[in-house]
Parts: C-alpha cells; structure tokens; sequence
C-alpha cells in the first residue's frame, strides 16, 4: 500500500493507493505539530494500521512556514572578504517603485552573523589569492562564539572552483564548530551558477531550513514503521526520498502547487489531454500553471522577496482566491484582492462576523455555493449577511447587488485572465490549444469563464478536485537533477567535447535512482542544455544533441519572434535529470456509455434563470448534461454556464466543452 | 458595453498587460547587461492622441518623458502606416539623453490610426567622447549619436541604412543591433495584444476605457493633492558642479497647492550651466510627478491622467530646460535626483509626519570602457546608496532611491565579461545621517582596471549632504577616490581621465539624512 499526504495550512489530505483502489481522507491539520495530523490520517486510512504501507510520500509546508514566519534556524553566512553585506544590498533595487518608506524583507540572517574570509579566485577558478587560513581560524572563533545550528558559505566563483568552500568547511568540522557534516552549507553544492547575490540567497535559505526539515523529518522516520519508505515532494514536481533533505531541504519550499500540477499533469494524460493549463484555485490564491508534453522547471523564482534559484515548476501565483475582498477604490474601479478575509472571519457568507465581500460572497448571492451542500453540508451558508455586504458595495460601484456580485466574479476572471496569458501566450503558446484543468476548492466554479475569455475549449474538472495535491504526491516520478556550469560557444565541436561530462552526470543521476530502489526499466533519463546568444543572460532549455543550435534558434524564434542565426550561441550549463516512474495505482478507464444525467433538482438564480443542479457522485461514466448547471460534491462545486455541456469520462473526469 | 466600475478594471488589466509582456520580451532577449540585468527600460501604451494609457516601467525618471516622444513623433511625421516604427533619442526632440533610444509604432484599427505602443532602452554605448556615452561634455554634439524622430521601419520595411548608421556609431555594434532587435520585438508583442484586445471587446469599447482610465487616474491623482494642506511651500537646494567646474547650481521649487490642483514653478532655479547637467522639461515633469505619485497609498496606474493635475513650470534658458545645443546627459540620472530632493524638501513643510529625509540624492554614474585587441568594451553602471529617515523609521541601506530602480551588474557576470576587477562591495558603515531614526548607509564599491581604461564618474552630493529632517542630521557625503601607483587622490564628484591597468576607483556613495533629534532616539 502506498500513501500521499499533504498537509496544509488548514487540511491534511490523504489519499491511499490500496491494491489498486484509492482511498481519500481529510482532516484538519496541527499547525504546531505537522506531524501529528498526517500519523492520525494514515492510521485512520491504512486498513492493517501502518505495518502494511510500503512508502508515504509528503508534501509539507514546514519549510515555507520557517521562512515566512522566520523561524528558521540559527545561521551564519561566511562570504569573500569585501562583500559580506551580500545579503544586504540584495541587487540594489527596493521592492517597490512607488513608496515613500520604502522597505525590504527582513533577512533570514542578521548583520552580526554575516563574515567574511580573506581569499579570491578570477572568473576562471584561478586562485588569486589562497584562502589565508590564520584568518579562518579568528572568523571561526566568533562563528563558535555565535552559537550557531547552520553555516551557509559563499565565495565568490565558487561555481567554477569550490576548493576555497571546501576547505573552509573542512576546517568547520576539524574544529567541530557545528556537530554534523550536513550543517555547513556550501554554494558550490547547492547552487553551482553565477550571480553571487542569487546564489547566496538561495544557501543562506538552504542553510536555515535544514535544520528545521531534518528534524520535521527524523521525527516522521521515528514514528514511521522502519520498513516505509518515505519520500517528499520537491519544487520540481518530482519526490526524493527523505534521507536527502540533508542536501537539499530548500527543494520542498515551494512544493505544494508543484504536487497539484503533477496530479493534474498525470490524470490529464491518462484522460488523453497532453497539453493543459491548470487553475488551482483555494481560498487566498491561484496557481497556474502550463504543461506542453513534461512539466518544465524554471530556474528562478522567490520566496518571501528572497531569490531562491531551484528548478521549480513555472507556476504563476496570484492573490485571488475564495476569500479575496472585493472593494471600490478612490478612483471609483472596483477591485478583488489581493487582501484575503481568511478563514476567520472569512466571507460574510460563513456567519462569523465578516462584513467585507468576497468571491465567495458573490458566488453565493448568485445561487452557484449551495447553502445545503457547502463543504458536505457542514456549514450552513448566512447568505443575508452576505447580501448585506453587497449592499454596500454596490451602493459604492453605483451597481445593482447582482451587478456587483456579477462584477466581482468578472474581476476574479480577468485576474486568472492575466495568469494564463503569463504562462501561455507571453511564452509563445496559444491557450486554444489546450485543456484547462480546474481544481482547488474554487478552481471548478470560475474555470468556464475563465476557458471563455481566452477561448480554451475544454474544461477537465477531476474526480476529486479538493484533494489533488495528494493524488499528485501519489503519482510523481522520483526525479534527481545533476548539472554543470560550461560556459562555452556551441561551436561544431561542442556537443562532441560535452560527450564525457554528459556521462558523468548520467552515472551520478543513475546512481541515485539506484539509491532510491528504482528499477532499470522504470529509469528515464533527459539531458539537455541551457543555451543563449552570446551576450544575453537568460538561457532557454534545449534537449542535448548534434542539432542543438538549430533547435536553440528555432526555440528563440517561437518565445520571442525572432532568431539571429548569424549570432554565436553559447552553451552555459549541461542538465542530466533522472527520472524513476513509480507505479500509478489503480486508474483505470470504465466503460462509457452515454447517457442524459439525472439532476436532482432545479433552482433560481437572479440572472441565468433555473440552474439544474447535480451531485458528483452519481454521475455515472457517460453522463451529460448542458448549462446552466451546477455540479456539487463534497469538496468543491463546479459551475457550467450556457453554452457548456459536460460528460464525465471513464476516468470519472467531468469534462466540460464549449458548445 | 458602457463603462463601468466592473469594465474599468478589466481594462485597466488588459493595457496594463500588454505593457508589461512588452516589458518582459524586451528583456529576455536583450544582449546589453543595463537591459537584461539591470533593467534600464520601459514600454508602454498611447492613445492616438498621443496620451500615455498605460507604463509598465522601472524606473520613474521615464514616467512622465515618455509621452514627450510619442508627441515628437506624431509632430514629425503626418502620416503613420501599419508596420512603421519610428526611432528617436534626441533630447530636444522628444528624448531625455543621448542613450535613452525610444521607439514607436502605430496601431491601427479599421484603417485608422488607433494606439501607439512604445518602448525606452538605455543603451550603453551611442558613441561622444567618451566610452559609455556619459561624457563631461559641453554641447549635445559630444555625447553621441543624435537620431531625430525617424522611421526605422516603414509598413514593415527596414530602413537598413538608418539601422547601420546607429549601429556604427556605437562603440559595441554586435550589442547595440541585438539590444535594437530586442525592442522591436516588444513591440511586436505589444502591437498584437492591443490588436487582440480590439478584436476581443470591439474598437469602441477599446476606446471609450482608454478614456474612462485617464480620468480614473486623475481623478485618483486629485484626491492625493487634496489632502495636501493648501498653501504655498518653497524649497531651495543646489547641484555641486557641472563636470567643468565646481559650483553651486541651484534648483528652487515653488509648490501651490490649491484643492485638488496643484503648481510646482521651479522659476529661481540656475541659468543653464555650460556642462552636461542640464535637464530637459521632460525630465522635470517626471520628478514632480513621481513626488506626487509618491503620496499615494493607492496603486494608480500610470497613465496621461496622473500629469494633468500637476501644472510644472520650468523657465526658458535655464537649467532645467535648456536652449539647444546644451549638454544634457547628467540632467536625466543627477538633476532630476535633485528635483526630487527640491520638490520633496518644499512638500516637508506641508507635511512634516510623512515625508522622508533626503536618500542619497545621486545615482553614481560610472562609465569605462577600453579595447581588449581589436574588440571595445563599455561598461556603465550606478550604485545605490543610503535612504532618508522618516517618522517612520530608519532609512534603507544600499538601495537605489527616486528616479532609479535599476539592478546592479552581479560580480561574477561583470568579471567573466569585462577586464574588471571588483575588489570590494559592502555598506558603507556609518554613512547614514544620526537621528532619531537613522539615515540608511551608503555603499562603497571598488574597482581594479585590469587593461587601460577611460573612466567617466558622474555623481553628486560629494559637497552638499543630504539634509535631515526634524532635526535629524545630513548623510555623510559621498566620496571617489583614484588609486594610482599606491597613491590616493579624491577626484571630485564629476571625473573623466585615462587611467592604467592596475589602476583602482574607489566610490563610496552617500548616506541618507537622519529624521527627529538623536537625543529622542527609540
């Protein structure tokens, strides 16, 4: 039996892989004890009790958590001499534009805890000057002094010669300054790339969530049967096993809308829809994100203000989601999000005292939550509180109550509006092309006008859009990424003198899935390099091979419009990803036979007139049934306009196509 | 459809999109390190009246200049053609300085001229006296190649002489055709978003938000003046030297503020002076707005509607707008700096609990640039420096302040690309004026020339601090030191020599100015 797990700030979810049958579980989560919430989960699921689950794999927060509410560890940085306020002058610029007392993040490190060594290397990793050890020895003395649970070390040109690094965390541990060999962090193990600033940023945030993470996950282990393997989630939407979140703890930081993208991504494909665009809508955001044929990771991204440089899925987050308030600004436009109500007091429509409006409010006045139905019919909807919320909004708008819950609903679209055309059309891609694939609490109620606004032509709504992220985690691949820097011209010669290094990275990648109890033929292994014209500073992915400068310019022409092929391409890092397939539980098609769904009722709504309304689980494969209509289950509703019909697929997928 | 609270905020969206995938094409595929890392651009969205609708920009000082080139090109040419895009960076034909090349395409809906979309790059290198094209010049003719409002491409057709004839005059051609490349492409993208938008929602509807969002904005812009005590609020500081010689330069704001409309009259300010400090209208006009723009705690998008409220006077002859052929390089990176300060020190004294201490007030400019063999190298950055103090609390350390937001060039890409050597980079401890609340500190950045060199260093506020406010003290003084031979020489705020390899430069940039009396320290 396997199992996946997520927790999240208010849910745990589980689902359990089972001879082939899945299992879904949800309950709240222990914010303060992460742990306690998933071994009750898995305890309540695991018919057999924990003996029988051969592997867990989790998707945790636990980092995300320690650096939004910087409560990491204790850390130190150790820089070249002459920058040690890396961290501190960031690249110059202040985060907002406009802004009279302008601010930054606070930093995961103080100034206090910043040194700095004596010791220099050119671009090329030629030594200029050699690490002055006496020196060490003085910044050693106070890093002792300081008490620290982590060492981050960044020097400059690292990226090509680590032997300064190296030397400085040998004599870390000769001196026994920190008690284990995973607490010096080093830039050229974590982040092998130039940009010091990015690279020290992205050790210093390594460095102050290991230890945190290798103590969340020693405590799972501990409680665990011995014989479970347990794995976690990574940025990249791929799992490892846990022993390795001594080398890369910052990997699962970002983690949680990558194990939503997988979910969807595989149960996609399955349905056959290879190319989709996915709309994970929960109560204070939105991740979308675009998957042509394999999930592709982008090298950059951040966290909290802070650059952190793993290859992360290219997922676009905004700030609107079930709980965005909706207000009317002094120049009379009427506006949703990015503030949140929360889940205290929330939308006037859960009766606990809000008074602003929200998405949530505005779908309720407009008939599409289901006072009877919300949340499996555990929370009975105050829709006068709501009305009275829109009261005043519309009053504000100079708009009719329906006009403004109408409105809101519009803004909310425009907003997913923007985040599609961020991931699609402003990378070269057409959405029309696509599926789009809603889920998240949210997701399924705005999907259809968002699909109508950039004319996507279907909607695949899954069986259980509330609890994909642990499907995800269920599915994911366990994925291990090796890369060097080259920095070369992708001359004719090129691709033949990267043969070697090509190997190497294989039989690192190899090994490691190995190490992870993968199987041969369940090994897949993608090579491909980072390449851009001479001069330019953003590399575009481009698989490995005799033709890679063909196909660099031919990539350059479909993202940005244009190639130079007259221009010298330059190849800056070589990628070997390994890719071990796990096996995907019992998803099997059943016969579809199709057939007019039966609604279980009709009802008013103020503007689309009756709504025939559904319950999810009992539509067979085969049903089909037009808009409007609203489809409800327990952990999400579904919303189809005119204009749509919707069958549900022998996966169980509800898809929804434009008439 | 009508317009709306509903539709004014779905539009306001879409321009604003189509400013910003602009912004991002221009910058993926870039060549020159002051676009792809340091983001010295902006593009944006006019009406055919040549109104600014929307800006997706980095950096303030081309806020309110943008639409001066738009207007030039629509005052030049009387006839636009779908796929004509016209090129310009002359400063006294609807350009700031010299470096700055802006571009302009048309758009046309049924036939008829409807939008233009336009971009600003500064390019590192467009020829003058000097590498980096920031020289201590004394007439425009010094400071590079001068384009007029021209058309680079007509219905579609390349004008392959004009492009060799820019490209020639730089000192890195191959960087200067890609950069080129890189804003056409934006505007490639620009121009089919407005025209998917115009296809989606109908020509009318296009127009009549277009519209609707410049009142928006100014409307939004007038409730800001309005809580502006009325009165009038003047305020005096000064530049430090022209690049020919030290002295003083003064810049006088005289702010009335009456309702909802507000005049800023820099009348008092300096004749102009015979160096490269003097600023354009354009470039005033964006100071005084982005201090407005400043007040908002609202996000107002920028567009035509925010200039409205704010009548900006600059007398003919002066400093702040010069009589062809003057020098105007340093006007867009040091004067407008100090416009700020100006025109914020005069709105202190209206309200005293909300504006900050003067930041650094200078944006460093360092320019070098030599031959490795055959090939020439150009390298231009500028450092940030410390922030003002404000009740508030203390100010940033180490940030760009104002009109500039640009990235700094990473260590490792500079060294790896130029024969430079970075030796040192950190705050400058201490630099930021006392207080109840500390000015934040300045940076110091040192570099060694590994080939000879000509450097060009333009900055500021290396003889006049920044002021504190409430009693709070000035930021120390910036200072640019030359390291010869083991000798050390403070050169002066504006420098240009040939130097040697082995030669070292030295920049310790300003602290910001401290806010309330130290003793009251919490």
């Amino acid at each position: 039996m396997r199992a996946g797990v997520d927790i999240g700030g208010t849910f745990t979810d589980l689902v359990l892989s089972d001879s082939g049958r899945l299992k879904i579980h949800k309950l709240l989560s222990n914010p303060g004890q992460p742990e306690t919430s998933m071994l009750a989960g898995l305890e309540a699921i695991t018919p057999g009790g924990l003996a029988a689950l051969a592997q867990v794999a989790h998707g945790s927060t636990v980092a995300t958590n320690a650096i939004l509410e910087r409560k990491g560890a204790r850390t130190a940085l150790i820089t070249t001499a002459g920058f040690r306020d890396l961290l501190f002058i960031g690249r110059q610029d202040r985060p907002v534009l406009y802004e009279i007392h302008p601010r930054i993040p606070p930093p995961l490190i103080p100034r206090e805890r910043c040194y700095q060594v004596e010791e220099r290397l050119d671009f090329r990793g030629e030594v200029l000057m050699p690490l002055e050890l006496a020196g060490l020895d003085t910044v050693l003395d106070q890093v002792a002094r300081a008490e620290v649970d982590a060492i981050a070390v960044c020097l400059l040109f690292s990226y090509v010669n680590a032997a300064h690094e190296q030397a400085i965390k040998q004599r870390i541990l000769e001196r026994g300054i920190v008690g284990e060999d995973w607490q010096v962090v080093l830039s050229s193990a974590v982040l092998p790339e130039f940009r010091e600033y990015e690279r020290a940023s992205t050790v210093a945030l390594e460095a102050y969530v290991r230890p945190v993470m290798s103590r969340y996950i020693g405590k799972l282990e501990e409680a665990l049967p011995a014989a479970t393997s347990l794995r976690i989630m990574k940025s990249d939407g791929g799992v490892m096993r846990a022993r390795r979140i001594r080398e890369g703890a910052i990997h699962t930081a970002l983690s949680g809308p990558a194990a939503g993208v997988m979910g969807a991504f595989h149960l996609a494909r399955l349905a056959g829809h290879e190319k989709i665009i996915t709309l994970d809508m929960g109560g204070t955001s939105t991740d979308v994100a675009l998957v042509a044929g394999e999930p592709q990771p982008r090298p950059e991204s951040s966290i909290d203000g802070l650059p952190l440089r793993v290859r992360m899925l290219d997922i676009e987050t905004i700030g609107a989601g079930g709980g965005s308030v909706a207000r009317v600004d002094a120049g009379g436009a009427l506006r949703v999000g990015p503030e949140s109500a929360g889940a205290n007091p929330g939308p006037a429509v859960y009766g606990l005292g809000g008074e602003q409006v929200t998405l949530s409010d505005a779908n309720a006045i407009l008939g599409r939550l289901d006072s009877e139905r919300f949340l499996g019919g555990n929370m009975a909807l105050d829709l006068a509180a709501g009305e009275r919320a829109l009261e005043e909004l519309a009053r504000a708008a100079g708009l009719t109550i329906i006009e403004a819950a109408q409105g809101v609903i519009d803004i909310a679209a425009v907003n997913i509006d923007r985040a599609i055309r961020h991931v699609s059309i402003a990378r070269g891609y057409d959405p029309r092309d696509f599926t789009l694939v809603a889920f998240g609490g949210a997701g399924p109620l705005h999907a259809c006008a968002a699909a109508d606004r950039l004319e996507i032509p279907r909607v695949l709504v899954p069986p259980a859009p509330g609890v994909l992220c642990a499907l995800g985690l269920l599915l994911a691949d366990v994925a291990v990424e090796y890369s060097r820097s080259v920095m070369r011209r992708a001359d004719e010669d090129a691709i033949a003198a990267l043969k070697d290094i090509r190997r190497e990275l294989l039989d690192l990648a190899r090994a490691e899935l190995e190490r992870e109890g993968i199987r041969d033929d369940e090994m897949r292994f993608i090579v491909s390099l980072d390449m851009r014209y001479e001069g330019q500073a953003y590399e575009l992915n481009i698989p490995f091979g005799d033709a890679a400068a063909q196909a660099f310019h031919a990539e350059h022409e479909r993202s940005y419009g244009h190639a130079m092929r007259w221009r010298n391409v330059e190849i800056i890092n070589i990628r070997a990803q390994g890719l071990g397939s796990v096996d995907k539980p019992g998803l099997d098609a059943v016969a579809v036979e199709p057939h007019a769904a039966e609604s279980f009722g009709e009802k008013l709504s103020p503007i689309d007139g009756a709504i025939k309304m559904y319950e999810r689980d009992e539509l067979k494969a085969g049903a089909m049934f037009e808009g409007e209509a609203l489809v409800f289950q327990m952990d999400s509703t579904t919303y189809v306009p005119s204009g749509w019909r919707g069958q549900v697929d022998g996966y169980m997928n509800l898809l929804l196509e434009r008439v | 459809m009508p317009v709306d609270a509903i539709s004014l905020e779905v539009f306001k969206n879409l321009f604003a999109a189509a400013a910003e995938e602009m912004g991002l094409a221009l910058r993926r595929a870039s060549f020159s390190p002051n676009i792809r890392e340091r983001l010295d651009f902006s593009c944006a969205v006019f009406d055919a009246e040549a109104r600014m609708i929307a800006q997706a920009a980095h950096i303030p000082v081309h806020l309110g200049s943008m639409p001066a080139s738009v207007a030039a090109a629509v005052a030049e040419f009387e006839e636009f053609f779908p796929g004509d895009v016209v090129v310009l960076n002359d400063p006294y034909h609807g350009g700031t300085h010299l470096p700055d090349i802006t571009m302009i395409s048309p758009i046309f809906a049924g036939g008829e001229l409807s939008y233009f979309v336009a971009s600003r790059a500064h390019h590192a290198d467009v020829g003058g006296m000097t590498p980096g094209s920031a020289p201590l010049s004394t007439e425009l003719y010094q400071e590079g190649i001068i384009i007029p409002p021209l058309k680079l491409k007509l219905s579609g057709w390349m004008n392959e002489g004009a492009l060799a004839l820019i490209v020639a005059n730089s000192r890195n051609p191959q960087e200067r055709i890609g950069d080129l490349e890189a804003q056409l492409a934006a505007h490639r993208i620009g121009e089919s978003r407005i025209a998917d938008m115009m296809i989606e929602h109908g020509v009318e509807t296009t127009a009549e938000h277009a519209a609707a969002l410049l009142t928006y904005s100014r409307q939004m812009t007038e409730a800001v003046i309005a809580r502006i005590p009325d009165g009038v609020y003047q305020f005096r500081d000064a530049m430090e030297g022209d690049g020919q010689a030290e002295f003083e330069i003064p810049i006088q704001a005289r702010i009335e503020v009456d309702g909802a409309a507000m005049r800023v009259d820099f009348a008092g300010s300096a004749p102009q002076a015979p160096g490269n400090v003097n600023a354009v209208p354009a470039i005033v006009r964006s100071a005084a707005w982005y201090c407005v723009r400043l007040l908002a705690d609202e996000d107002i998008p920028v567009n035509h509607g925010c200039f409205q409220p704010v009548e900006v006077v600059t007398p003919a002859g002066s400093v702040l707008n010069p009589r062809f052929p003057a020098a105007v390089v340093v006007g867009n990176t040091e004067t407008s700096q100090r416009i700020v300060d100006t025109v914020l020190g005069a709105l202190a004294q209206a309200m005293p609990e909300l504006l900050p201490a003067a930041s650094q007030g200078t944006m460093n400019n360092v320019a070098l640039g030599g031959a490795v063999g055959d090939e020439q190298f150009v390298y231009y950055e500028t450092i940030g420096g410390g922030h003002g103090a404000s009740s508030r609390g203390s100010g940033l350390s180490g940030r760009h302040c104002h009109m500039t937001n640009t990235l700094n060039t990473p260590v490792e890409a500079l060294e790896y690309s130029l024969p430079l050597r970075v030796l040192r980079y950190q705050l400058r401890d201490g630099s930021g004026g006392g207080g109840r609340h500390r000015g934040g500190d300045g940076i110091l950045r040192e570099y060694e020339l590994l080939v000879p060199a000509t450097v060009t260093l333009n900055s500021e506020r290396r003889l006049r601090a920044p002021y504190g406010l409430k009693g709070g003290a000035p930021g120390e003084r910036g200072l640019n030191t030359v390291i010869r031979d083991g000798r050390s020489e403070a050169v002066g705020g504006k420098y240009s020599a040939a130097l040697a390899a082995g030669d070292r430069v030295l920049i310790e940039t300003p602290g910001g100015g401290g806010w309330g009396r130290e003793q009251a320290r919490d």
